[in-house]
C-alpha cells in the first residue's frame, strides 16, 4: 500500500521536544510549544493542535497514507530552528528578541521575496515583522538579511 | 474573467434546464451570463471580520457584509485589478480566502463545533476544510481526505496558509478510506461530502464546464456519489450528521442520491431542514419517470438568479439508529 518513498512520521519525544523548546527559548523567547510535534525526514517537524493522541496517529498511519499532520512549523537546520512562516505567526505572542522590525517598504520587498540589504549588526535567524504583522524568519548577516519566503507564499508582481 | 456565452450550452443540457426551472429558465440563463460577484471569506483564526475589514479598506476596497450572522463574508463591491484578490498581504498571510458564498454553505449547514471529529471527504482545494477549522477553532480533528495527488498538495497549501493545526490529510479514495476507518471503529461527529459532481452550478466562474459537459458523466458520477454516501454513512456515529452537497444541478447528481440513501437506510437516517442565509428552493420531488421521496424536499437547490451565487446543491442528515 505504501511506496517506497514514503517517509513514516515521527512524534517527537519529550527530550527532543525539550532541545528544540529550548533551542527557541534561546534564540526567541519561546518558552512553550503547545500541542504535539511530528516529524518527517530528518529535518521537517510539524505542529499539530487536535485531540488525537500519539498512538491514534500512529495507528492510522499504519492503514492510511497520512499526506500531511497540522501545518509545517519549523526545519532543523545544522542543529538550529529555522521557524516557517506559520511557525512564527502560530508562536507570535511568545517572540520577544531576535525581531526585525521591516519598515513598509522593505516589507514590500520582503514578502516579493528578496534580500533585504541591511546592515543589522546581527547574525543568525532573524523574525521579520511589520506592525502586526509576521512574515517568518530571514538570516541576518553582516551586508544583509537572507530571504527564505517559499515562492508559494510571495506576493507576485503581474505580468 | 471570461464570461459564459450561453450559445455554448449543449441541446440537452439547456432541454434539462428548462423542464428543472419552466418559465424561470431565461432569467438563469441571463444570470450565468453575468460576471459573478467576488467574495472573500475571513479567516477567523487569524483575524476579526472587523479589522480584516478595515485593512481592506485602506487599500480602497469596498466591502460589503451581507449576512449579519457571518460577518466572515464578504463582497468586494469595486473594480479590482486582475489578479488582486490573490496578490495581497493579506491573502499570501492568509487572512482571508476567496471563496464564492454558495461554496460557503456546506459548511455552514454542517456547523462544526470546537473538539468534535469530523471528516472532510473530498477536500481538495481546501476552501471548506479552512473554514470547518475555523468554526473548530483549531480543536478536535479534522480528517481532510483527497484522492488526486496533484489536488492534495493545493490542499495542504492552503491549511497551511490559513494556519489550520488540527487537520490530519488523507489519500485516499473516499469510499476505501471509510472502509479503512470503519475497520479502525471511527465514529465521526460530522461529516461533509461534497461531492465530485459534473459542475453544471460552476457555469458563470468556469464556462469550459458547458463545453464539457455531457449526460454521460452525470450518469457515471451518480454511481459514484452513492459510494461515497453510503460507505460515509457507516462511520458516523449515531446522533451524527451529514452533509451533501454538489455544485450541480442535474437531480440524477442530486435528489436521486438523496433518495437512494434515505431508502437504503430508512430507519437509521433523517433527512434535516437546513437555516442557510440566502434563498434556495426545495428539492424537486420528481424527474423524468422516477418519483422520489417525499422528504427529499428538505433539499436545497441555490440556483444563480436567486440571489447572485453559483448554483449548489445540498442536504444533511442525522444518523437515528445503527
Amino acid at each position: 500500500m505504501v511506496s517506497d518513498k514514503f517517509v513514516p512520521m515521527r512524534i517527537v519525544a519529550m527530550k527532543d521536544r525539550e532541545r528544540v523548546v529550548s533551542e527557541l527559548q534561546e534564540r526567541f523567547g519561546i518558552k512553550d510549544v503547545p500541542g504535539t510535534m511530528v516529524m518527517r525526514g530528518r529535518e521537517r517537524l510539524y505542529f499539530y493542535s487536535g485531540n488525537f493522541e500519539s498512538w491514534k496517529l500512529k495507528k492510522l498511519e499504519e492503514n492510511v497514507i497520512i499526506e500531511r499532520v497540522g501545518v509545517y512549523f519549523a526545519k532543523m537546520v545544522d542543529d538550529k530552528i529555522k521557524l516557517s512562516i506559520e511557525g512564527v505567526s502560530l508562536l507570535r505572542n511568545q517572540i520577544t528578541k531576535n525581531i526585525f522590525e521591516m519598515d513598509d517598504k522593505s516589507m514590500d520587498d520582503w514578502i516579493r521575496g528578496r534580500d533585504l540589504n541591511i546592515r543589522t549588526g546581527l547574525n543568525g535567524f532573524l523574525v521579520m515583522k511589520n506592525g502586526n504583522d509576521f512574515f517568518g524568519i530571514g538570516k541576518a548577516s553582516e551586508n544583509k538579511i537572507g530571504n527564505f519566503i517559499p515562492k508559494s507564499r510571495r506576493v507576485r508582481d503581474r505580468g | 474573467m471570461t464570461r459564459l456565452d450561453s450559445a455554448n450550452l449543449k441541446p440537452l443540457f439547456i432541454e434539462r434546464m428548462k423542464e428543472l426551472l419552466g418559465d424561470d429558465f431565461d432569467n438563469y440563463i441571463e444570470a450565468i451570463e453575468r460576471e459573478p460577484p467576488r467574495s472573500i471569506r475571513c479567516n477567523t483564526l487569524k483575524i476579526s471580520p472587523s479589522d480584516l475589514k478595515k485593512r481592506l479598506e485602506a487599500k480602497g476596497w469596498k466591502l460589503s457584509q451581507k449576512f449579519k450572522k457571518n460577518p466572515e463574508i464578504m463582497i468586494i463591491e469595486n473594480e479590482l485589478e486582475p489578479g488582486e484578490l490573490g496578490r495581497s498581504v493579506e491573502h499570501v498571510l492568509g487572512y482571508y480566502y476567496v471563496q464564492e458564498i454558495a461554496s460557503m454553505l456546506p459548511v455552514i449547514a454542517l456547523n462544526p463545533k470546537p473538539d468534535e471529529l469530523v471528516l472532510d471527504l473530498c477536500a481538495a482545494p481546501g476552501s471548506k476544510t479552512t473554514q470547518i477549522a475555523s468554526l473548530m477553532k483549531n480543536t478536535g480533528t479534522i480528517i481532510a481526505n483527497e484522492v488526486s495527488l496533484g489536488r492534495i498538495k493545493i490542499l495542504a497549501s492552503n491549511t497551511e496558509r490559513c494556519g489550520v493545526t488540527n487537520v490530519v490529510i488523507t489519500k485516499q479514495d473516499g469510499a476505501a478510506l471509510c472502509r479503512k476507518l470503519k475497520k479502525l471503529d471511527y465514529g465521526f461527529d460530522k461529516i461533509l461530502i461534497d461531492a465530485p459532481c459534473s459542475g453544471e452550478g460552476t457555469l458563470r466562474s468556469t464556462p469550459k464546464t458547458a463545453i464539457m459537459w455531457n449526460i454521460n458523466t452525470v450518469r457515471k458520477l451518480s454511481g459514484v456519489q452513492k459510494d461515497l454516501f453510503s460507505n460515509a454513512f457507516s462511520i458516523l456515529k449515531k446522533g451524527g450528521e451529514i452533509v451533501y452537497s454538489t455544485c450541480t444541478h442535474s437531480p440524477e447528481e442530486n435528489e436521486g442520491v438523496v433518495n437512494s440513501i434515505l431508502e437504503e437506510f430508512k430507519g437509521q437516517i433523517k433527512i434535516e431542514r437546513i437555516n442557510i442565509p440566502i434563498k434556495s428552493r426545495e428539492g424537486i420531488s420528481k424527474w423524468k419517470e422516477r418519483e422520489y421521496l417525499e422528504d427529499v424536499k428538505y433539499s436545497c437547490r441555490i440556483y444563480p438568479q436567486d440571489d447572485e451565487t453559483e448554483g449548489f446543491f445540498i442536504a444533511k442528515f442525522r444518523k437515528v439508529g445503527d
